[in-house]
């Protein structure tokens, strides 16, 4: 769900990390007289071929350098600077049926931008902080390098992680060679992991054209089961991600060359140069769709251990992670189905659960939801969904009550359980508040896009005009999205104008901040600010994930 | 139709008919048509076009015999609403039991409320009949008019709205051993010591912010300008 907010917060981040990309980028040229004009013009011709993108959808470069107003030149290096961060992807809409020849042999690479990969860019750290827990310090390095630049190849890897260590570029060949073995376990470990994967095809042909898709069950009464259309972001990355096969690994393309007889001992040196120059030539990406999964999981297993206790957050930790690599989308209604066997075995494994007995264990279930019906073949099933709508609920809930107070929030409440509609003295009769009360309680909420209204008009002795009132759920995600991300962007802007306002406290020597006075005050507080705001921004984004990634 | 215990009879009514004014009859009868609905001074003149002094000597005489009364209505308090003393108000005009004098009886939802939480919280599940059984017990100073079923039924249901209650069946063991299996009983929302989550965008000053959707980088209202951040980061 792309929402105002949203844009305005993408584009926020653009502007605000390749800003010091760019600065990068131009102190290495060496062009220190254009050093902070070239960082504007750089940084506005991003953003502008952004947000051109976000308010066009997918455009061709030369629309881009007609809507944007740039010469082809800057629309390129924005369009490389965005496609190398994995922040827009390329495709060929496919030939139509009624195209004639010119159009079929017109150029038709179109630019999309993708929101979602930008405001991931906003949880890098807690990517970072997935690997740390789950892998060493050096697959942090390798994934720290590729979230700073976007897509790598392993030679560039190896460069880097040469660099990082002090030795200059210009190493034999014998001892690069080590340091790419190293460099590409390092690279398999995270590849196992599937936190990294290849990059997508660079510019997949794709259908533009949109048809009410359909399926119809056997039988001729049975009705059309409408499913939404996908959208053309969706066509698009489905184009051109590769299949699993490919996607997590180095040599999928070397089967051809695995067959092959060896003949002599030269055609197997060749061999192997081919494949190690071809393996170095991949380019390489964080997997964002995996480090998403990662923090869904995280999230529903504290949600539960909120909700209920530590033992049913292990039985829930256990059963995601024997079936992560089975999870055929991030968005899963409902857990792949285990056998309790299976479930105890997993739950055995964990330091927490050593302890737990199968009585436990199947109470922890019970109260995850599995009730009798969800068993089926002795397979339990956990519906995760129901765990993710709970926490959206509980979320929206907690804003109307600090908003507008106890009695809105009974209100609120009660029309949120019920799905059909209520009228005003119905609403107020239960829920105990004054009748006089009630109907501004709800207009404000109305007002506030938090609830839904219709008016009835009662025909009889008189014209009776009558309120009804309804949660509607799915604007009020879109809503509540929209709100988060506009208060995401305040909390950003804010953070910089903190560091503006006290910009001249961070060229003071740290000796000097040390010594009591009103500078140390002014120092410690610029400090706790941005703790405050940094944090809040962290939580903030869990909630944002909670609302549009899980 | 509510009528009081001990209707007039009618030797009663001609007995007092004979007592009073043509006036005072004509208002009476039309007050007393209304039953339990009642009547507001202004409709009475409307329909007998009765002069104003005359009317309110009337309506004065009526209510002094004890033969009228007025009666808050919810729906507009200053406009009161004259029934005869036979008749109980309609829900309609006193807003139901909740409400004593046009107004929600909060002291009453408050009790009632405090009761239910501490019975459950020193129990841990109870059922409705169960707490309605205790009010009892407490006596007539804290509850003077008694509690209905419905009134317990309702504050609970209302507990349950504001988070605070969990409406569960009975397993009938452990804490639910007393309660027959498949009973409708009610524990507490949140183990007992711990804190109500405070959600994440409430936590912010944006999120409370009753003027967020006004709020723009470079408006009047922006992050930089805002006196509730600045409130926030005042340490």
């Amino acid at each position: 769900m792309v929402t105002q907010h949203g844009i305005k917060l993408a584009v926020h981040l653009i502007t605000n990390h390749f800003g010091n990309l760019v600065g990068v980028i131009l102190s290495l040229s060496r062009l220190s007289d254009l050093f902070c004009s070239g960082i504007d013009i750089e940084i506005l011709c991003v953003q502008k071929v952004c947000e051109n993108l976000f308010s066009h959808g997918s455009l061709t470069l030369d629309q881009l350098i007609r809507f944007t107003e740039l010469t082809k030149d800057q629309v390129k290096n924005s369009l490389l600077v965005l496609v190398q961060h994995n922040c827009c992807q390329a495709f060929v809409s496919a030939p139509e049926d009624d195209d004639d020849d010119a159009d079929r042999l017109r150029v038709r690479t179109q630019y999309l931008v993708l929101f979602d990969n930008i405001i991931h860019r906003l949880r890098f750290p807690k990517f970072l902080e997935t690997v740390t827990r789950t892998l060493d310090e050096e697959c942090v390095e390798l994934l720290d390098g590729l979230l700073r630049d976007g897509r790598l190849t392993l030679k560039q890897m190896v460069d880097r992680a040469s660099q990082g260590k002090g030795k200059c570029f210009m190493m034999p060949v014998i001892e690069n060679a080590v340091e790419t073995k190293v460099v590409r376990e390092i690279l398999c470990k995270l590849l196992t992991a599937r936190l990294v994967e290849r990059c997508p095809a660079p510019e997949p042909v794709v259908s533009t054209s949109f048809k009410e898709t359909t399926t119809r069950k056997r039988g001729a009464k049975s009705a059309k089961i409408f499913e939404a259309p996908e959208t053309l972001e969706q066509r698009v990355l489905e184009a051109a991600v590769p299949g699993d096969a490919i996607r997590y690994s180095f040599t999928a393309d070397m089967g051809s060359n695995a067959d092959r007889e060896t003949n002599s001992d030269d055609e197997q040196m060749i061999s192997v140069e081919e494949n190690t120059a071809k393996e170095e030539e991949i380019l390489w990406r964080a997997n964002f769709e995996e480090f998403v999964r990662h923090l869904r999981h995280k999230a529903l297993i504290e949600n539960i251990r909120t909700q209920h206790d530590d033992g049913t957050a292990t039985v829930l930790s256990a059963v995601l992670e024997a079936t992560k690599t089975v999870e055929k989308k991030v968005k899963l209604e409902n857990s792949v189905p285990l056998s309790l066997d299976t479930i105890t075995a997993e739950v055995m494994k964990t330091d927490t659960g050593r302890t737990m007995t199968m009585d436990r264990i199947r109470a922890s279930l019970s109260q995850l939801g599995c009730s009798q019906r969800m068993i089926v073949d002795d397979a339990y099933s956990i519906d995760l969904k129901k765990i993710i709508e709970r926490a959206r609920n509980e979320e929206v809930e907690s804003i109307v009550l600090k908003r507008y107070g106890r009695d809105a929030y009974r209100m609120f409440r009660l029309l949120s359980k019920d799905i059909g509609f209520h009228d005003t003295d119905q609403i107020a009769a239960s829920t105990l508040v004054e009748k006089k009360e009630a109907p501004k309680l709800l207009y404000k909420l109305w007002k506030d896009n938090y609830l839904y209204m219709e008016k009835v008009v009662a025909t009889g002795v008189k014209q009776i005009t009558i309120l009804m009132w309804k949660v509607n759920k799915p604007l009020l995600l879109e809503h509540v999205l929209d709100e988060m991300y506009h208060a995401a962007l305040n909390l950003s802007l804010r953070m910089a104008f903190e560091q503006e306002k006290d910009e001249e406290l961070l060229n003071v020597p740290k000796d000097k901040l040390k010594e009591p006075g009103p500078l140390q005050k002014k120092y410690k507080r610029l400090l706790n600010v941005w703790l405050l705001l940094g944090s809040s921004l962290m939580k903030l984004d869990e909630a944002l994930m909670l609302f549009h990634d899980f | 139709m509510n009528l009081l215990p001990g209707k007039r009879k009618r030797q009663d009514l001609s007995t007092l008919s004979a007592s009073m004014t043509n006036e005072e009859r004509v208002v009476y009868n039309i007050i007393r048509g209304k039953k339990e609905m009642g009547i507001w001074q202004g409709e009475i003149k409307r329909e007998t076009n009765i002069p104003d002094s005359i009317l309110k000597k009337s309506i004065k005489l009526l209510i002094s015999k004890t033969l009228i009364k007025e009666v808050v209505n919810i729906q507009n308090k200053s406009k009161k609403v004259l029934m005869a003393m036979d008749f109980e108000p309609s829900k309609e005009i006193t807003g139901g039991e909740w409400y004593t004098e046009g107004r929600l009886d909060t002291q009453l939802i408050d009790a009632l409320s405090d009761v239910c939480l501490k019975l459950i919280s020193r129990k841990k599940v109870a059922t409705r009949d169960g707490i309605l059984e205790w009010t009892k017990t407490l006596g007539s100073e804290v509850f003077p008019g008694g509690v209905s079923p419905g009134q317990v039924e309702q504050i609970l249901k209302v507990l349950v709205m504001e988070n605070k209650l969990q409406e569960v069946n009975s397993t009938g063991f452990g804490d639910f051993s007393s309660i027959p299996a498949g009973e409708i009983c009610f524990r507490l929302a949140k183990k007992v010591g711990t804190n109500v989550k405070v959600g994440v965008m409430a936590s912010i000053p944006c999120g409370v912010c009753p003027r967020l959707k006004f709020c723009t980088p470079n408006g009047i209202i922006s992050p930089t300008t805002c006196q509730y951040y600045q409130k926030w980061l005042d340490f």
